[in-house]
């Protein structure tokens, strides 16, 4: 069986999922060992227009990166959405929040907002632009589920990514609730796989894994009320990688 | 067996032993609140402890465990973690927990991975000395055990009096002086006042009675009510000591040859719990989750184990739930209330 | 250390078993037969194997064949998840994991001895029907009048053709046959399998009813079975469900009250009337 081929793009971003390849270190040689990287801007100067798998950073923000995206789609077998901008749009979907985007770009870069490059629109998801086999979520992504994730692949079987929320692996690491201890922690409703990172260390969960399938608005109103919030109190904590947010890709 | 007692230094001492010559695991302050981890100094042990986060099950089935190693094309080997370990701290409604998992993993189909690190721990447990803000132990009949451990512990303020029930408990207390029939009777009044006091949350009938009254209650309209606000998140499953249900999965090394399969805690009150390839899902409303639950506990687990029922009123479940609505004993007695007991 | 397990088999532990024959029935399906590295494997029509690919998973497969039938035991497999997409690249020579025979509910072979036999097959529901199908007709002065009913989706996913001819030729098994969506290679019967049931010439009053399908199927052909007053205990069900461990230990299984691994896979429907969660 020859290696298959991987080609990494990044588009609106702060590239540090990538970033996370990296620091794979001795790990990278062993991904290496199963898989040829054609392109990969951050790390070589190479470019393939053929390879098997894309691996998408990035949300997508201008109507040529729709036309680029959508190009790579075309020529690979496999589409992977990598990273929480990818996956369901991430922190750059704050803006479309907003209703006149002309005024938020202003408001961000001044005098130089009508430059060409900053021509952007509404924020989308990779999956909102082209069709995505699998998503690995995170802001940044999870190293050991990467590795898992592409394992899988090159075994030709499709990764078991949780559909169930943090608090499993939360509660699997013997944490205390923090809801408990006055954070609004979002693991309720939100996909697991990170091994509930941010909890395991004292911080609320901030979404970054999109919500699960399945949440529970129901129950979420009642935490709210018998904690003494009111729904804004939720929507803020929420808003960071929660805006607008379409239902992740299964997988 | 004899039942011994050992002054409160000389316990220290009976500990710092221990640690020398076995892996001891034992009850610590992890920041508010307690939980099992290996034990460095007898300093640091806290048998004055509420309740654990966690219950011990992790020692004997882990949240996450490798079962066998294989080769692609090639033969599976089972892996087994084989150290002794002693168990130090262990409230009497987590013994039973225990009692009742070791039960379920050796009839039928003896599940070796479980009952290799169970035969390879020496149980020490204690009677409660604080309970915790959520217990029902003493509605469960859990609050003071007679059997399922090597030694328990009375804390008696200045001693301890320690009981050996096995071999094992035996040889670890031998040296210690036989306890005096006043520590005996003080022991008797810890055990009389546990009964009753382990029982924030009070169960309207008699525990046994929880089959019979879950035959009746199976389209009773509180598991839509109670589960309109359940988030699926299966933390109950998760902090229960007689939840045990796994999932099995593999993974390959990046040889791709080489790989473990390995098992990993699963909840019943998951979503895709049920679901099998080609996405039909038999449970996939969260009321039959959240009956299932509350049926497992007390119904069907029982059925296998002689009747005893499978929840052991620890109240972490209770403490657990986000939205509130995991508490057995409130849905057992609003199943009380509209249908009576007979 | 503890000594008292070692001499206990591991039940996760799968043995190994070399692909005899391989071949694709359809687009979907396709058909294995397996020899056990260690020889012996004694099963009975119903049972089920864990079969394992080491490095994708484990998935459970009722054995299709009859014990009746000589030189390794056989399984198809529908091409549907991780496992059976791998189970459908194996050639002959090819070596897999094997845990099994498992589940103690097993189809009534000896109880059906005298007495008429209607098995009612929906799609892939032939497959493990197969199984107890052919043991009767290996035995087939011991059972009354046999019925094989089938309903199929497509033409193109008809499985065992070749075995349901022969069957259709024997005088001693009425075997009827039907199409949901039917095309022009087909001229037989049109419709779901419950409506070939009012064709069946049977001892309702004591024929064993074997049935199998996919779940939507069951209840409708229950319904069908109660216009004829079928006693419930003469009735039997080949239950799937989601199984991880396949020695009633891991919950995934679980039918209220019972495992199907452990208690099924096939169940006498009056056994299931204090099971809601079955049907």
């Amino acid at each position: 069986m020859s290696k298959p081929t991987i080609a990494i793009f990044d588009f609106a971003c702060c590239e540090g999922c990538q970033l996370q390849f990296v620091n794979l270190e001795e790990e990278l040689l062993d991904l290496l060992g199963v898989a040829d990287v054609v392109e990969w801007r951050e790390a070589m100067s190479e470019k393939s227009d053929e390879y098997d798998i894309a691996i998408i950073e990035g949300s997508i923000t201008r109507l040529e990166d729709e036309e680029k995206l959508k190009l790579i789609r075309s020529r690979a077998k496999v589409l992977i959405a990598l990273g929480a901008c990818a996956t369901i749009g991430g922190v750059n979907k704050l803006k479309n929040n907003f209703d006149d985007l002309d005024e938020v770009k202003k408001c961000v870069y001044g005098k130089d907002a009508s430059k060409p490059h900053l021509a952007t629109q509404e924020t989308k998801s990779v999956g909102e632009v082209v069709d995505v086999d699998f998503c690995i979520h995170g802001c940044p992504i999870d190293r050991a589920e990467f590795t898992y994730i592409v394992r899988c692949l090159v075994m030709g079987k499709t990764p078991e990514i949780p559909e169930y929320p943090i608090c499993v692996e939360c509660k699997a690491n013997g944490n205390p609730c923090l809801w408990d201890e006055g954070q609004v922690c979002l693991g309720p409703i939100i996909r697991a796989g990170c091994k509930a990172r941010c909890p395991s260390n004292g911080f609320r969960c901030f979404g970054c894994r999109g919500y699960i399938d399945n949440p529970n608005v129901e129950a979420a109103k009642e935490v709210i009320d018998k904690y003494g919030l009111n729904v804004d109190d939720l929507k803020t904590k929420m808003i960071l990688f929660g805006s607008r947010q379409e239902p992740t890709i299964h997988g | 067996m004899s039942v011994k007692k050992l002054a409160k230094e000389d316990f220290a001492k009976f500990v710092e032993a221990l640690i020398e010559k076995d892996n001891v695991i034992g009850v610590q302050a992890k920041g508010e609140r307690f939980d099992f981890a290996p034990l460095e100094s007898a300093q640091d042990l806290r048998l004055d402890y509420d309740v654990t986060l966690q219950p011990p099950k992790k020692y004997f089935l882990p949240p996450k465990e490798v079962l066998m190693t294989f080769e692609v094309g090639g033969a599976y080997a089972s892996e087994y973690e084989d150290e002794t370990f002693v168990l130090l701290g262990v409230h009497p409604y987590d013994v039973v927990g225990i009692n009742q998992m070791d039960e379920l993993f050796s009839q039928d189909n003896y599940d070796t991975h479980y009952m290799k690190r169970r035969n390879n721990a020496t149980i020490i447990a204690c009677d409660v000395v604080t309970p915790s803000e959520n217990v029902f132990a003493s509605s469960m009949k859990t609050a003071v055990v007679k059997e399922g451990f090597d030694i328990l512990l009375t804390d008696l303020g200045d001693s301890y009096v320690a009981e050996a029930a096995t071999e094992k408990g035996e040889a670890l207390l031998a040296g210690a002086a036989e306890a005096d029939d006043a520590a005996l009777q003080a022991r008797e009044a810890v055990w009389a006042k546990n009964q009753k006091a382990l029982n924030k949350h009070e169960l309207e009938c008699d525990a046994a009675y929880l089959p019979k009254l879950l035959g009746r209650s199976y389209d009773h309209n509180v598991w839509d009510d109670m589960a309109r606000t359940c988030f699926s998140c299966g933390s109950c499953n998760q902090v229960c000591p007689t939840c045990y249900c796994f999932n099995v999965q593999d993974d390959v090394n990046w040889d791709l040859k080489t790989g473990q399969r390995e098992r990993c805690w699963d909840g019943c009150l998951l979503d895709g719990f049920t679901k099998v390839a080609g996405e039909h899902e038999f449970r996939d409303q969260r009321a039959h989750r959240f009956r299932h639950r509350l049926y497992r506990k007390a119904k069907y687990v029982p059925a296998k184990i002689g009747g005893q029922i499978a929840c052991v009123g620890c109240g972490r479940c209770v403490g657990a739930c986000l939205p509130g609505i995991a508490n057995p004993v409130s849905v057992y007695n609003r199943l009380i209330d509209d249908l009576g007991i007979g | 250390m503890c000594q008292c397990c070692s001499e206990k088999k591991d039940i996760y532990l799968p043995e190994l078993a070399t692909v005899v024959k391989a071949d694709a029935m359809n687009v979907t399906e396709k058909y294995l037969k397996l020899s056990m590295d260690g020889g012996q494997f004694d099963y009975v029509p119903g049972q089920f194997v864990e079969v394992s690919l080491a490095g994708i998973g484990e998935a459970p497969i009722t054995i299709t064949s009859s014990p009746t039938q000589e030189g390794g035991f056989e399984l198809v497999v529908r091409k549907i998840g991780n496992v059976t997409n791998a189970i459908h690249t194996l050639n002959p020579g090819d070596k897999l994991g094997i845990r099994g025979p498992l589940g103690d509910g097993m189809y009534p072979v000896e109880e059906a001895k005298g007495r008429d036999v209607v098995f009612i097959c929906g799609g892939l529901g032939l497959v493990p029907q197969r199984s107890f199908i052919n043991y009767v007709l290996a035995n087939r002065a011991d059972y009354g009048e046999v019925t094989i009913l089938q309903g199929t989706k497509c033409f193109d996913q008809r499985l065992f053709t070749a075995e349901i001819a022969e069957w259709e030729n024997r005088d001693d098994v009425v075997m009827l046959e039907t199409l949901d969506e039917p095309d022009e290679k087909w001229n037989g019967n049109v419709g779901v399998v419950t409506t070939l049931v009012p064709k069946v010439k049977t001892d309702w009053s004591s024929a064993v009813v074997s049935v199998c399908g996919p779940p939507v199927m069951y209840k409708f052909v229950l319904m069908a079975l109660e216009e004829f007053d079928v006693p419930h205990e003469n009735i039997y069900l080949n239950l799937e469900r989601k199984m991880k461990c396949g020695v009633g230990k891991c919950g995934h299984c679980q039918i209220n009250d019972i495992y199907c691994c452990m208690d099924g896979p096939v169940f006498r429907y009056s056994d299931l009337a204090t099971m809601p969660e079955a049907i």
